[in-house]
């Protein structure tokens, strides 16, 4: 047993956790039950996500010992087993620790913070316990040649790498021909992160980049940028925005008619509830990049909603629909290793092809690991701000699997 | 070249409306010679005052106008008798005027965390029936409430400077900022000036959140945004001068539009300091700053 030889190399200084090592695994099985450890941040400052995480499991784990468990286990249920990181990546490794000492935890789950993320993986990578990240986005978390991580939520980059997927897309989709790109995002971290990968994709992709504009997000006027928009003429203008400037382009846009044919945002103060509310009729036509919408249309996504509003009082979330998927991933991967053996989980981890199922409730097509533990098949959601019964709403547009029934992107947004 | 006259027209039309928010930090400054730190929250209180006003009432930005400014005035005039005056009366012991600065400090504080209390910290706008609306002026397009703006700064200043010159109460405004023992010898009552005088600056600071409130939003730190930028422009101007208010404010707007056309926007910021800096290095009083400037 591979954690066998592991846990007795650290029994030089921890007697007691071989001997509980030893005993847990044929206790669990007379047990039936499958111990999954969650690390997730259930205070501080990320507590609202941690919480949201926390409900979805609970209700994917639900369905499924309802559903009669883990039949290959002989009807073995699912447990969870919850540690607070309070956003700390201190704590957050500690608690992986814990987990997995004390509670014998059979696999884990977490962070959602990637600076928790990052090193609690590391700790469960050196006791060779498999660890499913439903979300964490830093690149880096299945880059370092780990066995025993698996991400199931699209990685920093693909956000980037997504924009330029769904214009190509829509290009091909419409006959559309986009050739000026403009790029025009606040200037701290994040946007101009996305910047600097926009422009080796603009590149790549055959664009025309007529600006490259950064702005502070504290500006009392943004006419100055948009003046330099409307000289530009461009066919796409790319977007970083925090909330407040998010509003103030819309409507400067708006006044100074601005119309290119598309304009393409980055989530942050495009998804703020605030944006829509502010800019009203001004925002139409405009995408935005999100990680999960209400709308997808896949055929579990409507019924999980349903349910999950119902039982806990507000939308399934980006963070708790992949902790949902997460849980029916762990299910499938047990099932197929019909063991609760570590090394088997993990095997079967890598070997999962989950495709259909109540769990498939994301836009994209399937959960399927590629060797570096990344899911290969995730993408991000591209939502068009549409007029639907005279209000606008933010509708799915791409993938085009996942678009909302009978509605028909407006692209070129303006002609 | 249409886009740095369109850009010209722009900064113009802000720098008028930066301006307008300096007016009442130098009349302020010019009377009492306190820098008023709770400037940036006055402004925001006739922001949120005209915000409420529009949203509750539905009334045309222009009517609020004539009545969010008389309503700050009373505030601002009792702000100063009651909060302030006490300060100032206390010469003997207290280290006059950086305890007023302090006091006027405790003032901003206050007044934003009592609006992030009642408000909430979110963004705020409202749509008026001037919002999002233009005009082409043949190849520009002017925003309606920028240009509404633009006039209603130039006119305040305006009514502002011929109100100092012309009226008994102006008269003893200037007074009291020349020398204020000789007035209160003349029989100018100094507190009782004051008093009008913070009034009139905050009623300013309404008018400027009557003309900024169609096209921006509003949130309680609103005015730290324009706070800083109205110091610079005062210091620019000439502390306590009324058209040198106005003209930092357009120098500022210009600055940021124009200079923005052919660079980076976030490099205006830098070369607005650094002219600010210039200015300060040749002329130390700014452009109109005299001791006597009315």
């Amino acid at each position: 047993m591979k954690n066998g030889s592991i846990t007795t190399i650290l029994a030089g200084c921890m007697g007691m956790a071989l001997s509980a090592a030893l005993f847990a695994a044929p206790a669990l099985a007379a047990d039936k039950t499958v111990k999954i450890g969650n690390v997730e941040p259930l205070s501080g400052p990320s507590a609202s996500v941690g919480v949201q995480g926390k409900q979805a499991r609970e209700m994917a784990i639900e369905e499924i010992n309802a559903a009669g468990g883990i039949k290959s286990l002989g009807g073995a249920k699912l447990e969870l087993v919850y540690a607070d990181s309070k956003s700390d990546p201190t704590v957050g490794v500690t608690e992986t620790e814990r987990l997995i000492n004390t509670e014998k935890v059979n696999l884990l789950t977490g962070c959602w913070n990637s600076a928790v993320t990052y090193p609690a993986t590391q700790v469960a990578e050196r006791y060779g316990i498999p660890f499913v990240v439903p979300v964490a986005v830093r690149d880096t978390i299945t880059e370092r040649g780990f066995k025993n991580v698996f991400r199931i939520a699209a990685k920093d980059s693909w956000w980037v790498r997504d924009q330029f997927r769904f214009l190509k897309d829509m290009q091909d989709e419409t006959g559309v021909k986009l050739q000026r790109i403009a790029f025009v995002f606040e200037n701290g971290d994040w946007g101009t992160g996305f910047a600097e990968k926009w422009r080796e994709l603009a590149k790549k992709d055959g664009y025309e980049i007529v600006l490259d504009e950064p702005y502070p997000s504290t500006a009392t006027d943004l006419t100055p940028v948009v003046t330099k928009l409307k000289a530009a003429k461009p066919d796409v203008v790319m977007l970083v925005s925090n909330a407040a400037d998010a509003i103030l382009l819309t409507n400067t846009m708006a006044e100074m008619q601005v119309k290119p044919k598309v304009v393409l945002a980055s989530g942050g103060g495009h998804a703020d509830p605030k944006f829509l509310e502010n800019t009203d009729t001004n925002a139409l036509g405009i995408f935005d990049e999100v990680e999960w919408n209400t709308d997808v249309n896949k055929p579990a996504a409507k019924p999980a909603n349903e349910k999950f509003k119902k039982k806990y009082g507000y939308d399934l979330t980006g963070e708790s629909v992949d902790a949902y998927v997460a849980m029916y991933v762990i299910a499938d991967a047990l099932e197929r290793a019909a063991s609760t053996d570590p090394a088997k989980i993990r095997e079967a981890l890598a070997a999962t092809n989950l495709t259909t199922g109540p769990g498939m409730i994301v836009s994209y097509d399937g959960v399927q690991f590629d060797e570096t533990g990344q899911n290969k098949n995730a993408g991000i959601v591209i939502v068009q701000v549409a007029n639907v019964d005279g209000k606008p709403e933010r509708v799915t547009v791409w993938p085009k699997t996942a678009r909302r029934a009978g509605y028909v992107p407006a692209f070129p947004a303006n002609k | 070249m249409t886009a740095v006259i369109q850009a010209a027209l722009n900064g113009a039309m802000m720098g008028a409306m930066y301006g307008l928010t300096a007016l009442g930090l130098t009349l302020i400054f010019g009377v009492m010679k306190v820098v008023n730190f709770a400037h940036g929250s006055l402004l925001m209180v006739g922001m949120f005052s005209a915000y409420w006003l529009i949203r509750l009432t539905g009334i045309h930005p222009y009517l609020a106008l004539v009545i969010v400014p008389p309503v700050l005035f009373v505030f601002g005039y009792y702000l100063q008798n009651v909060v302030i005056k006490p300060v100032f009366k206390a010469e003997g012991q207290v280290r006059e005027p950086l305890t007023v600065i302090i006091v006027t400090t405790g003032v901003w504080y206050v007044l934003d965390n009592l609006a992030l209390m009642l408000f909430g910290a979110e963004y705020r706008t409202v749509r008026t029936a001037i919002s999002n609306k233009s005009f082409a002026l043949g190849e520009f397009i002017i925003s309606i409430p920028k240009f509404s703006g633009f006039v209603v700064a130039i006119a305040t200043a305006i009514g502002l400077a011929l109100f100092m010159r012309k009226t008994k109460t102006g008269k003893a405004l200037r007074a009291t900022s020349l020398d204020r023992e000789a007035a209160n010898l003349m029989g100018i009552d100094q507190y009782r000036i004051y008093n009008i005088a913070f009034g009139l600056g905050t009623a300013i600071a309404g008018i400027a959140g009557c003309v900024l409130i169609p096209f921006y939003y509003v949130y309680p730190s609103v005015g730290v945004v324009f706070d800083i930028r109205a110091f610079i422009i005062v210091v620019l101007g000439g502390l306590g001068s009324i058209p040198g208010a106005l003209l930092g404010g357009l120098v500022i707007g210009l600055i940021e539009s124009v200079f923005s056309q052919f660079m980076a926007s976030t490099w205006t910021e830098a070369i607005i300091y650094a002219i600010f800096l210039i200015i300060l290095f040749v002329k130390p009083s700014g452009f109109f700053g005299h001791k006597q400037d009315w």
